[in-house]
């Protein structure tokens, strides 16, 4: 099983294993070593904070030389963040590179949360609502 | 060297749902979730458009795809929602799976889609085509 995994996989998953970032947890599916199982908390002084976000990542066969698959399983309030948990990210479509990581894209979810782009929106109802009532948005966003 | 990677469950039906919403070509079957919110990925509806020149002609078919927790591991649950009347289709609309290739042959890569055209060829065999259709409506 893992001997058909390549290196970079390898030592990828060490490392989120070894020196995990603040807030976001992934561990490897037993049986599917491309497989992640991740939880995110809320950032601080986002509507989403004390939140705790479940989200699952997997590694198509062309990673690196294409980006991870992110989805969120938690549902969320958010204006990049459709209703399957489908995630409008330029990292994760157009502007993936193989420099970028687990960790990296991980860290940019995160800071999706803090930070919403009501102007590339996937959930036109959140975006418009964020755009012309942000605090009732951020209202409604807090669980 | 794909045999190595497994596409689980979940990011493989978003990738069925993505081909779905983009169609297919000539429009003869198509496939999308029941509930555009339900984040499981387990109910699609789904229609065939009856073939031309069998007495399938001329009409819609609803079906519903129940893709459980174990799939594609596991084959999904087909069944129709339009009357139909088939060799591989019950009394209650249920697809059986040991009489439709596309299910009793079912792998971890096949599809949604494969099983929708596996049944519309169906409706194109000789054992199926010139079956005396019934009316209008939907099975209970």
């Amino acid at each position: 099983m893992a001997a058909g995994l390549p290196r970079r996989i390898i030592k990828e998953t060490q490392r989120l294993m070894q020196e995990p970032v603040t807030g976001i947890q992934a561990i490897p599916d037993e049986s599917n070593a491309r497989y992640f199982h991740v939880v995110v908390t809320g950032p601080e002084g986002s509507p989403y904070e004390e939140g705790v976000f479940k989200l699952e990542l997997f590694l198509p066969e062309e990673y690196p030389m294409s980006a991870p698959k992110v989805r969120f399983m938690t549902k969320i309030y958010h204006p990049n963040i459709d209703k399957l948990g489908r995630i409008c990210l330029d990292i994760l479509k157009d502007k993936w590179s193989p420099a970028l990581q687990i960790r990296t894209v991980l860290l940019s979810i995160q800071a999706l949360l803090s930070a919403p782009n009501p102007d590339d929106p996937l959930a036109n109802d959140v975006a418009e609502q964020w755009k012309t009532n942000e605090a009732k948005a951020i209202d409604t966003g807090y669980l | 060297m794909a045999q190595g990677v497994l596409v689980p469950r979940n990011f493989k039906l978003l990738d069925e749902l993505e081909k779905g919403e983009k169609g297919l070509g000539d429009g003869t079957i198509s496939w999308g979730l029941a509930d555009d919110a339900d984040n499981t990925l387990t109910r699609w509806q789904c229609t065939i458009i009856g073939p031309s020149k069998t007495n399938f002609e001329g009409r819609i078919y609803n079906l519903t795809v129940e893709c459980g927790e174990h799939y594609p591991k596991e084959r999904p649950k087909v069944r129709f929602n339009t009357k139909v009347r088939m060799n591989c289709v019950s009394d209650n609309g249920e697809v059986n799976s040991k009489q439709l290739d596309e299910l009793k042959n079912w792998q971890t890569h096949s599809s949604i889609k494969n099983v929708l055209s596996g049944i519309r060829r169906a409706m194109t065999l000789k054992e199926n085509k010139n079956f005396q259709q019934p009316n209008d409506g939907t099975f209970p």
